[in-house]
């Protein structure tokens, strides 16, 4: 029971909704109440989805704040915090529909999570610079090029490329158009055409690891 | 490390100094500021063309999704504001929504931002905050074909039916234009389950990062428009004659890119000379 469950019938569904799909594409291009409800489901499973990450995430922490392994510091910290902004934010959704109507769950998402966001985000400019003078050297030619194509990419991203040289922004942007946008391209459409060969495979049920967490047929 | 040559010296500075030198020059245009005039590139130029002038009517309705978040603010959000400030003067009326859980921070930083705009306007007739959705593509996809089952009230819990301008909007039929701004893949959601399935316009506002693979679909015209990271919003505010955070972050962006390219170029001498003596 439990492999036609694992296998079978996940199988099955995947095979349904996708002919179901294609249907609604081909034959129904306004729109088909069939399609149109599965994809409300699919919509509400993404959030049961949500809501079981939450659960796994919290049991996690639980277990390594209990069992003291390495780190369980950073663990009870997230528990705390995890308690506090869900209880707030539900005080808030309760009270007026809005969790940011809670005064303390305002405060910490607009004092606490937003500084921190920014933060994040704004340092990895430094490891940026960091990396790029440690790891852009000319050991060969190929990458003496991709040195020379990146410098002229950076300097003609910001104003000061053309304050520089007048060549500096057209040098760039013919890296951007002509060097870079053809490769962009092969690597989509080849991104594209290997999708459209796993669905095709999944379909046939040869592409096995997405559902039954083993090898191929 | 003390019998090291001044070539290996200039190939292995401490991280440190790096940081330091970074700080210091990030700060000093904020304390001086520079000014240097930006350039209009025809990807910004054309997005701003397409949601201003004989692009849009009155009435019309334009989607702007936030698909950033707080963290993402310096590059995404002034092009973002000036998208909306440019909508509303033409008359346009738009849904706010993002994919984003802090997207409420970042609408609220746009009301902030835009509060002239927003001053003249009145919310559910010339513009509504649907908030936050889950659900990824099927959640776009969705929304093209019925938009009140993926919100059937808006952020603030007011039910559609009570809401004015969501009695015009159902679907894709009903949307003029489509903005997206992302550090990921929402614009790409919009993009096949909006524009290449109905043909809706749609531009992107989206991160540096991401310049490289929203360029093929520019030239492709699948989006009319590409604003890229903290320089493009800079450009849309020259366009709008307005400057704003971008303009002020571009004296920074000069300094830090001058420097990066300064640093590989020292690293770059010291590794050369280093292999030419050994």
């Amino acid at each position: 029971m439990s492999n036609i469950l694992k296998r079978e019938a996940v199988f099955a569904v995947t095979g349904l909704v996708t002919v179901l799909m294609f249907v609604e594409y081909f034959f129904f291009p306004q729109d088909w109440i069939v399609a149109s409800t599965i994809r409300n489901w699919a919509v509400i499973i993404y959030n049961i989805s949500l809501g079981l990450g939450g659960v796994r995430l919290i049991q996690q922490h639980v277990m390594g704040t209990q069992r003291r392994k390495e780190n369980w510091q950073f663990s009870a910290l997230f528990l705390v915090a995890f308690v506090v902004m869900l209880l707030t934010g539900l005080a808030g959704y309760l009270g007026t529909g809005v969790a940011t109507s809670n005064g303390i769950y305002n405060w910490l998402f607009v004092n606490v999570y937003t500084p921190l966001g920014s933060t994040a985000y704004a340092i990895t400019g430094f490891y940026i610079f960091s990396a790029a003078y440690r790891a852009f050297r000319a050991r060969n030619l190929d990458a003496a090029l991709m040195l020379v194509a990146g410098c002229f990419v950076i300097l003609s991203n910001a104003p000061v490329g053309e304050v520089i040289w007048s060549g500096i922004p057209a040098i760039g942007e013919w890296f951007r158009f002509v060097g870079q946008v053809p490769g962009m391209r092969a690597f989509e459409v080849v991104g594209a055409l290997g999708m459209i060969a796993y669905g095709f495979r999944a379909l046939l049920g040869k592409e096995r690891g997405f559902y039954a967490g083993g090898a191929e047929e | 490390m003390s019998d090291q040559n001044i070539f290996d010296k200039l190939q292995n500075i401490d991280r440190r100094v790096f940081y330091w030198v970074l700080f210091i020059t990030l700060m000093v245009p904020f304390i001086y500021p520079i000014g240097l005039p930006v350039k209009v590139v025809q990807n910004t130029r054309d997005l701003y063309e397409g949601i201003t002038g004989d692009n849009i009517n009155p009435g019309d309705i334009a989607i702007m999704n936030f698909g950033y978040g707080v963290s993402a603010w310096s590059e995404c959000a002034p092009g973002f504001t000036v998208c909306a400030k440019a909508l509303f003067r033409e008359g346009a009326r738009i849904v706010f929504m993002g994919s984003q859980y802090d997207v409420e921070l970042s609408m609220n930083k746009l009301m902030n931002d835009a509060r002239e705009d927003f001053a003249n306007k009145v919310y559910g007739v010339d513009y509504v905050f649907l908030g936050y959705f889950t659900g990824g593509e099927s959640a776009i996809a969705q929304l093209a074909t019925d938009a009140w089952t993926v919100y059937p009230s808006d952020h603030y819990v007011t039910p559609d039916a009570q809401i004015p301008l969501m009695q015009d909007f159902h679907g894709w039929q009903d949307v003029t234009v489509v903005l997206s701004s992302d550090t990921g893949d929402v614009g790409s959601y919009f993009l096949r389950q909006w524009q290449g399935s109905h043909g809706t316009r749609l531009a992107e506002i989206g991160i540096a990062m991401n310049g490289s693979t929203d360029y093929p679909y520019y030239l492709a015209g699948n989006y009319f428009g590409l604003s890229i990271g903290s320089r493009g919003g800079a450009e849309l505010e020259v366009l709008i004659r307005e400057p704003g955070e971008a303009t002020t972050a571009m004296d920074s962006i000069n300094a830090s890119h001058l420097l990066i390219v300064l640093a590989v170029i020292l690293a770059n001498v010291g590794y050369l000379l280093s292999r030419r003596k050994a």
